[in-house]
């Protein structure tokens, strides 16, 4: 097939340049790049860690997502996925790694017990880790599959791409 | 106490044995006086297999003092464990070790069914041995994959987890789960294996040992990971026992001695397999220990599948056991029984028992006290990375603080046990 | 080695220091007074070959068989032959004091030899301390400071008796009958 070269001198017509470069918002440009280059921090606990930690494996590779790269330190992390039971004494390093964490910054609840304290409704027990950091995305499971958690993921990034703001933005707004 | 009043203390002076370390195993006071830098590990720390805090006081490179915080996983299951019924309360077990999950269940259903004097047919052994295996394969790999990564064989982790998800496959074929199967139940398992589970499992036990060559080919003779891990974290044998040491940790430290051969339960006493044993204690001889034990662990499984015993999965007895389902519409009787053991709950006749298992991690054991109600009364678990992680000092001390996170990993502390 | 036989040997070195003895469901169970335990750990240890120290548990027996009535279970726990048995309240003994702590001993050698089991149990009133093992297994040392944490048990002699596994700063010992499950309360959600 023989290609017709673009000859620089021709000008090139209004009408014509969508055909050359294509066009979008500054703010859809940077939630595509935020969204498929989301670094986690794993706040690994308990037994969701264990599932978690499987997800760079090949086979539910968080690779082709972006996400691979999960970050120790939480000022290079843009998600923080607090995987297991969070216990009264953990909540204050919880909370300390989260601040750490530079804006914006998203927090994915994974298992039941980070959503609301799971099957342990007892004196030792956050239930809920949305009592002091403000949640994205919960995901439920007691662990729930690398494949849900990976759903979870794809929320995030379909929250991000629809524009709407992470989870402490909207919580200032309601209060 | 200091030393010198344990030595005048009113103990009757009987032959002392060994080498016992001095009071405080677990804390290291660093000396006083001298330029020397606190700094805090953990406990959001990407090597410490867990949320432990260790508060390190360091010479240079050296450790001189140490002190472990634990605690941040707590989720009170001894407390959790009294307020539901006795069968309610098996899906609590699994989550404390949760590397070695299906152990934990073991000791809490077994412990219970000593309680209740009940017989557990004898296909419900073999096939809870299968699965103790199989959960042993799926903790050392877990071990291995993250030794690798925390020392920087970054690929070791990947191949760990390849075959980690093999293990977990063969899990959800048979209880639906991948982790924390509710499988052993009182009187048996929950259901029977699958038609087509054999030839799965088959399969697996021929792939196995060949990737378990593979790891020990890429490490086994590595010159830098035998430089980080050997002579590293020396544990002597009287030490191991005085601390109460158990599983591959005490037997890299030399002594022979494993739970499963010593004192069988299940079917392991028709079974036939090697118990791996080191010979110095240090972090080299306890990967050793594990790698090999896992080969152990694939002859098991061989031996279980070829020598199953066909027969029922769970007791008959109605008093225990739920009955089928289809009977619940036939049988007035069944209905009754069904009825009461989930409502109420079935009473558990007083008294106390305390039943050790091998879990991947060592001697785990469960003590449990009924007071002849439908709840437990106190039930508690004796954690062998609690133990091991007590041992951490011992064996750090003047260690380097690179060498930390090397013994740390060998030991396969799983933080969930230890604060439970 | 039954319980009535371990006893004896016991008491031959140490008359008085054993008051009780049972051959349990798994092991063999013996009560021995708390002032005279250490005495016991001793022998047990260096003379009777125990070695390996298992678990350290306390249990808390307030309200101990109080809810218990009627019995629908196993044969062990009723005798047809005995009437009036079937159905009627069948509580069990009450322990003599409210604590009970429980240390689980074993001997551990290599080689294929069985390992020797047995419990070992003092019972202490509420505040009374308990004397520490430390120095005679010193694996106790985390398992005293759990159950000081968990139970409020003071263990005399331990080295670093502090909270293990709570906040620094918690109240209470949770493990006690008398401390709340906590949590927060959940619509139409009672403990079973």
């Amino acid at each position: 097939m023989a290609v017709t070269p673009v000859t620089v001198s021709k000008a090139v017509r209004p009408e014509d340049l969508e055909q050359y470069v294509m066009l979008s918002t500054v703010d859809k440009a940077v939630a595509w790049a935020q969204s498929n280059s989301i670094w986690p921090a794993g706040f690994g606990l308990a037994c969701c860690a264990i599932e978690m930690m499987v997800l760079p494996s090949p086979r539910y590779d968080i690779a082709r997502f972006g996400a691979e790269v999960f970050r120790s330190s939480p000022r290079q992390a843009d998600l923080m996925i607090v995987s297991g039971r969070v216990s009264h004494k953990m909540a204050p390093a919880l909370r300390q790694v989260y601040d750490q964490m530079l804006v914006p910054k998203w927090v994915m609840a994974m298992g039941a017990c980070s959503s609301s304290g799971g099957m342990f409704a007892n004196y030792a027990i956050l239930q809920g880790v949305d009592k002091i950091v403000p949640v994205d995305v919960h995901v439920p499971g007691c662990p729930p599959r690398p494949e849900a958690v990976l759903d979870g993921l794809r929320l995030i990034q379909k929250k991000i791409r629809a524009g709407i703001p992470p989870a402490y933005e909207l919580e200032k707004s309601k209060a | 106490m200091s030393i010198a009043e344990q030595a005048s203390s009113p103990v009757v002076a009987l032959n002392t044995p060994a080498v016992i370390p001095t009071p405080t195993p677990s804390k290291i006071d660093p000396p006083a006086g001298e330029d020397m830098l606190t700094v805090n590990f953990g406990p959001n720390h990407p090597s410490t297999h867990g949320v432990l805090r260790l508060i390190v006081t360091l010479d240079g490179e050296v450790i001189v003092g140490l002190d472990a915080d634990i605690g941040y996983v707590h989720t009170g299951f001894e407390k959790n464990f009294e307020q539901k019924t006795y069968w309610k309360a098996i899906p609590y077990a699994p989550r404390m070790d949760y590397l070695g999950f299906f152990a934990n269940e073991l000791a809490y259903v077994g412990a219970v069914e000593q309680l209740i004097g009940i017989e557990v047919p004898e296909r419900a052994q073999w096939i809870r041995t299968l699965f103790a295996e199989l959960n042993r394969l799926h903790s050392h790999l877990i071990y291995l994959g993250t030794s690798g990564i925390e020392l920087g064989a970054m690929s070791v982790f990947f191949y760990c987890t390849r075959d980690r998800d093999s293990v977990l496959d063969l899990f959800e074929m048979v209880t639906g789960v991948r982790m924390h199967d509710r499988y052993p139940q009182f009187g048996g398992v929950a259901e029977d294996l699958p038609k087509g589970f054999y030839d799965v499992c088959k399969e697996f036990c021929r792939q196995m040992p060949k990737n378990i060559d593979e790891y020990l080919d890429l490490l086994a003779g590595n010159p830098i990971w035998k430089g980080r891990l050997k002579g590293i974290g020396k544990i002597l044998p009287e030490d191991a026992i005085a601390m109460g040491l158990s599983g591959p940790n005490l037997r890299a430290s030399g002594v022979d001695y494993d739970l499963r051969r010593n004192d069988p339960y299940l079917a392991y006493d028709k079974l036939d397999f090697d118990v791996v044993t080191g010979q110095n204690g240090d972090c080299y001889d306890r990967f050793l220990c594990r790698t090999l034990e896992m080969h152990q662990s694939v002859r098991i499984i061989e031996q279980c599948l070829e020598g199953m015993p066909s027969g029922p999965v769970i007791a008959a007895d109605r008093k225990y056991v739920l009955p089928p389902r289809h009977e619940l519409h036939t049988s007035m009787e069944s209905l009754i029984h069904h009825f009461k053991i989930v409502t109420e709950g079935y009473r558990v006749p007083a008294g106390e028992v305390y039943v050790t298992i091998e879990s991947p991690r060592g001697e785990n054991g469960c003590y449990v006290v009924s007071d002849g109600g439908p709840r437990p009364w106190r039930v508690k678990f004796r954690a062998p990375s609690f133990v091991a992680l007590e041992a951490t000092a011992t064996c750090m001390r003047s260690a380097y603080v690179a060498d930390m996170i090397a013994i740390v990993g060998s030991l396969d502390t799983v933080m969930g046990e230890v604060d439970r | 080695m039954t319980a009535e036989e371990l006893a004896t040997a016991v008491g031959q070195t140490l008359p008085g220091a054993v008051e009780s003895h049972t051959d349990g469901v798994d092991m063999p169970t013996l009560a021995v007074a708390p002032d005279r335990l250490l005495e016991v750990c001793t022998l047990l240890r260096d003379g009777h070959g125990y070695n390996f120290l298992s678990a350290v548990s306390a249990v808390d027996h307030l309200g101990y068989g109080e809810e218990v009535a009627g019995y629908f279970g196993s044969a062990r726990g009723r005798d047809i032959n005995r009437t009036g048995s079937w159905g009627s309240p069948e509580t069990p003994a009450q322990p003599p004091k409210r604590f009970a702590v429980t240390y689980h001993l074993a001997h551990v050698a290599g080689g294929a030899e069985p390992p020797r089991r047995v419990r070992l149990q003092i019972w202490l009133d509420d505040g009374v301390p308990a004397p520490s093992v430390v120095s005679i297994w010193p694996t106790a040392d985390w398992h005293e400071r759990e159950q000081y944490d968990l139970m409020g048990i003071e263990f005399t002699g331990h080295p670093n008796l502090r909270r293990l596994l709570m906040p620094a700063d918690w109240d209470g010992h949770p493990l006690r009958k008398d401390h709340p499950i906590g949590g927060e309360p959940v619509q139409f959600t009672d403990a079973v």
